[in-house]
């Protein structure tokens, strides 16, 4: 029962060191290891450097020296025996840095710093899923881009966006409530519908954001089905000196700015940590005009406290965002011609001068979000956990029509979960998580809104129970997770008479997860995961009515067939007695990682089956008072998503190294054998980092440069123009293959550059996105019909942090 | 099935501590009904003779299920009669509800948002010539009535039809929602479109 931690050292010697030997193996590195919760010294600790002799065990003071090292570099792998087998678990719940904190109190070696941490730091029961974080270091440095901009980083992961404010992280292919979002581990609660809805956190408030790549189902729950995107918030270390941050920063595409700021202190008891952010964008420019109307609005403040007593940890945790988004003026089309002309156009229809003024349409969010969690370890090997979340949302969406002072969607949603955890003790070498959870979801309509409400109001009741156990062998883990849920929902909603209509339903699911990590050696890797997951179709899916931007879209239970076979949408269909059945989904996804001297290769495949996929599909044109309009309805078929992610990480010197990155994925509706709408097209991308000579007071210096290269979608469906539709020169019916109203756009090549340097306390970052201001459209931005991507954007932060030594 | 049921049972139990828990979740209303501005069904074209009064040419179209897949149904076809004066004014509907809702109402309130344009066969009219001012703005057109601002809103229009007959000739209405776009230059295609409608013009 040994874990590893490994760490690379990296240090710079005396230059008088240098000067003593023809053989250069005089190197030396001591160092102290600490519990980086309470800054205790651990004795017996086993080191080893890797690919040499030098192996040993830290005294009693938890100090260690290692003399006749020949390398400036090396990778120090710390094993923890026996003691620490629970302690690094204890770390590994609890903090985000490397489990082991190296004091650095080297005489001759005064440059010791840990630059990259080896080990993969694995959500809690999902060790065997393919995943990948971004920490706060590389988070802060662009504050104003949205989380799942910032995720898209990742193979494999990209987003999908309605403008540029709102944007949803995807998956293999999967978005909306087929990603999970666990901000400080509660599901976000969210009107997690459509397109147009991102999640309101902020990236900036997160410590560290980890994409899950698989079906994480067991775990998380329904609607993990693509994936999970875990965002940690401060780990609010003990005995941390009283620490203030401050950034500021400007952007010149949108003219934004933006300020946060942070304190945080760990006593030895106590620890608190503050944080707050304001960031205003105005309208941003495509690289030939203004994109009128999207810019944003958005503050944010966020708390945490805890209280440690000898087995036990409180944490209370609060945060509030208010967003303000526009969006794009010209997507307004609410009739046929309307729509043609935005669609033909090779501009946008409307290009006004720049402004910070954000008109209709706009998306006006709060996002209340509270947490009270339990920690008990009542022994070295298990604990007991215990949740309890309470989320506010409230929304408002502002429309061009006659009444546009009043919100045309106005809903407030209240969600509440209770989780309780027991890592239960070894138990025949099993080590495993046992868990229970009770979620509830309660969505209103604000009255006043002049409009039959597009959702309708619901009561979400969820009773949850899970077990995940592993087991060691020699060089391997097998995983097995089990999960049985119960979900009752309670309906009401109005007609467009204003006639109320009511439905009940629940369903029972099972969930369950199978998978094996391999280490072949300390270089090589396997992980193999084949889980289930399942989700009810959201409530847009279902009762969706009417026009929302602009589509004109029905629910699944808002249409049905007639007895003379003619589509009708004049009564809501019992879910009971239509033959909808929620989504389940199958995934199978491997990882190889090797690592070779100065090259790292990650390979992840898979293949995701969804039986009863919920997806829309254009049904016909049909007269209205209006003229023409592209109608859509919601369908469910089966569908298959397979594809890979590759990654190589190349060290080209001690100072240059790049990371070669490529997506592919391949995915086809089966049931009808077509094409399925809006899915990621092939991507590729290289990061170059030079660590710059360094020079005056500058402690680090890096460029980034990094080119890219997105595909045209060659899955896309085919086109047919909407006025072949409206003229009647081409007829679909329900029955008819899936098609777009413009062709997927063509692929194109951005470049993007960065300079971070850092004196001392102070971390300034600029960076120019899209450096040749590229004028392209992206596939996955529902704008694609009507504008260009924002073009040239020079972005310049700067975060200056105040240290308080307490003595 | 008998651990289903069990977990059911502890389903509700924990519900019914839930619903201690969080006061919210008793509620089981639905969404407060909602005067619907947004929909209109019906639109009636009232041609009117200048020089006697009971002489009236009514035309519908309805969209009987609103918002939903029916398909628009044009009712009538417009026929006038030569060398006629005729004033134009409109009924607008939303019967989806009950009583149906005065949408014509709402315009004339928000006269400064709104402006209806019109399209003919060419020369149908003596008075205004040409074929109407959708495709070209400023091409003449007979607006009876004036916004604040003293733009044309046209719930009111003359018309004096042609001496020639004319069988199966067409006449577009389309009223645009022009919030802060509308100006004395704006257009048929600045806004949006709150109806547009093709009938068939006969003048015998």
């Amino acid at each position: 029962m040994k874990k590893y931690i490994i760490i690379l050292l990296l240090f710079t010697v005396n230059a008088t060191i240098n000067a003593q030997h023809v053989d250069s193996c005089s190197y030396e590195l001591k160092g102290v290891i600490l519990d980086v919760d309470t800054k205790e010294p651990l004795p017996y600790v086993s080191l080893n450097v890797k690919g040499t002799q030098h192996s040993l065990l830290t005294d009693i003071n938890g100090v260690f020296h290692i003399d006749k090292l020949c390398n400036k570099s090396n990778t120090l792998v710390i094993s923890c025996l026996g003691y620490c087998d629970t302690t690094c678990q204890h770390f590994y719940e609890h903090s985000q840095k490397p489990f082991i904190y190296l004091k650095k109190e080297v005489s001759d070696l005064e440059g010791v710093t840990i630059t990259a941490e080896r080990r993969r730091k694995e959500e809690e029961g999902t060790a065997s899923i393919s995943q990948q974080s971004i920490n706060k270091e590389v988070l802060f440095v662009n504050p104003t881009q949205s989380l799942a901009a910032a995720m898209s980083e990742i193979e494999g992961v990209t987003f999908t966006s309605n403008g540029n404010n709102v944007q949803l992280p995807v998956i293999h292919g999967l978005y909306g409530n087929r990603v999970l979002i666990l901000n400080n581990g509660i599901k976000h609660g969210f009107q997690n519908w459509g397109t147009d809805h991102a999640p309101e956190i902020n990236v900036s408030t997160a410590n560290r954001v980890t994409v899950v790549k698989g079906a994480a189902g067991v775990r998380y729950g329904p609607e993990a089905l693509g994936g999970a995107i875990i965002v940690a918030s401060d780990p609010l270390y003990l005995n941390e000196p009283f620490k203030l941050a401050i950034g500021t920063g400007y952007q010149t595409n949108g003219r934004g700015y933006f300020v946060n700021s942070e304190i945080s202190q760990g006593l030895k008891k106590w620890s608190y940590h503050l944080g707050a952010n304001y960031t205003r964008i105005g309208d941003r420019n495509a690289p030939d005009y203004s994109l009128t109307n999207s810019g944003k609005a958005e503050k944010s403040i966020n708390g945490g406290l805890r209280y440690h007593l000898d087995n036990f940890d409180f944490k209370v945790y609060y945060s509030y965002l208010n967003q303000n988004l526009a969006l794009l003026s010209s997507s307004i089309g609410n009739s046929g011609t309307a729509i043609v002309r935005a669609i033909n156009s090779t501009e946008p229809v409307v290009i006004d001068e720049f402004s910070y003024g954000i008109n209709e349409p706009n998306q006006l969010v709060q996002h209340h979000f509270g947490k009270i969690e339990m920690d008990w370890r009542y022994a070295d090997d298990a604990k007991l956990t215990f949740k309890l979340g309470g989320q506010l949302n409230k929304r408002e969406e502002y429309d061009v029509r006659r009444n546009a002072d009043l919100p045309i969607i106005d809903l407030n949603l209240f969600t509440t979960d209770y989780q309780l955890e027991w890592k239960h003790p070894d138990w025949f070498q099993l080590d495993g998580l046992i868990g229970l959870q009770v979620f509830t979801q309660n969505n209103d309509n604000n009255p006043g809104t002049g409009t039959t409400p597009f959702i309708p109001n619901y009561n979400t009741f969820r009773n949850s129970v899970f077990v995940i156990e592993s087991l060691k062998r020699n060089k391997g883990t097998f995983e097995v997770g089990l999960r049985l849920d119960y979900e009752y929902n309670n309906v009401r909603g109005r007609e467009t008479n204003q006639d109320v209509f009511r439905d009940k339903y629940s369903f029972i699911n099972l969930t369950s997860s199978l998978g094996y990590i391999r280490h072949f050696s300390e270089n090589y890797t396997f992980r193999t995961n084949l889980a289930t997951a399942w989700r009810t179709p959201n409530m847009a899916e279902l009762y969706s009515f009417g026009q929302q931007n602009f589509k004109t879209s029905f629910g699944l239970l808002r249409y049905y067939t007639n007895e003379e076979s003619e589509l009708r949408t004049d009564r809501v269909v019992g879910l009971r007695e239509s033959d909808i059945s929620p989504e389940k989904g199958y995934k199978w996804i491997n990882e190889w990682k090797v690592h070779k001297k100065s090259n790292t290769y990650v390979l992840t495949a898979y293949a995701n089956y969804i039986e009863n996929f919920t997806f829309s599909r254009p049904l016909a044109v049909i007269g209205t008072i209006r003229g023409p309009m592209p109608v859509f309805i919601y369908d469910q078929a089966d569908a298959l998503f397979t594809g890979m992610d590759f990654s190589w990480q190349i060290e080209w010197s001690s100072s240059i190294d790049g990371t070669l990155g490529i997506s592919y994925l391949w995915s086809k509706n089966l049931k009808k054998n077509e094409p399925i709408i809006n899915q990621p097209p092939i991507t590729m991308s290289y990061q170059l980092g030079w660590k710059v000579p360094l020079f005056w007071k500058v402690k680090s210096s890096q460029i980034s440069l990094k080119p890219s290269y997105t595909f045209r979608q060659f899955q896309a469906p085919r086109t047919i123009r909407p006025e072949e539709l409206i003229d009647g020169s081409v007829v679909i019916t329900p029955a008819s293959e899936i098609f777009d109203f413009k062709d997927a756009p063509t692929g194109y090549f951005l470049f993007d550059a960065a300079w971070r340097l850092k004196l001392n306390r102070l971390d300034v970052n600029f960076s120019i996105q899209n450096v040749f201001n590229t004028g392209y459209r992206n596939y996955l931005n529902e704008m694609r019909y009507f504008a260009n991507e924002p073009g040239i954007n020079f972005l310049f932060t700067i975060n200056y942090f105040f240290n308080f030594k307490t003595n | 099935m008998k651990v289903l049921d069990y977990f059911k049972k502890i389903t509700l139990y924990s519900l019914l501590v839930a619903g201690i828990l969080i006061t919210g979740c008793k509620d089981d209303d639905p969404p407060e009904p909602e005067n619907e501005l947004e929909v209109i069904t019906d639109v009636k074209l009232v041609f009117t003779n200048d020089a006697d009064a009971t002489d009236v040419v009514e035309v519908s179209a309805q969209d009987p299920d609103g918002e939903g897949v029916r398909e628009l149904v044009i009712l009538d076809e417009i026929n006038l009669d030569v060398d006629k004066s005729y004033t134009l004014t409109f009924e607008i509907f939303n019967n989806l509800e009950s009583p149906g809702e005065d949408i014509g109402d709402e315009i004339a309130e928000e006269d400064d948002e709104h402006q209806l344009f019109f399209s003919f066969s060419n020369d149908a009219f003596t008075d205004p010539d040409g074929d109407g001012n959708i495709d070209n703005a400023s091409d003449p057109l007979n607006y009876n009535d004036r916004d604040g601002n003293g733009n044309p809103l046209g719930l009111s229009t003359s018309w004096t039809t042609a001496s020639s007959t004319l069988s199966g000739g067409s006449f577009t209405a389309r009223l645009q929602h022009q919030p802060d776009i509308k100006t004395s230059t704006s257009g048929a295609t600045d806004g949006d479109t709150d109806f547009d409608l093709q009938f068939v013009l006969n003048i015998q």
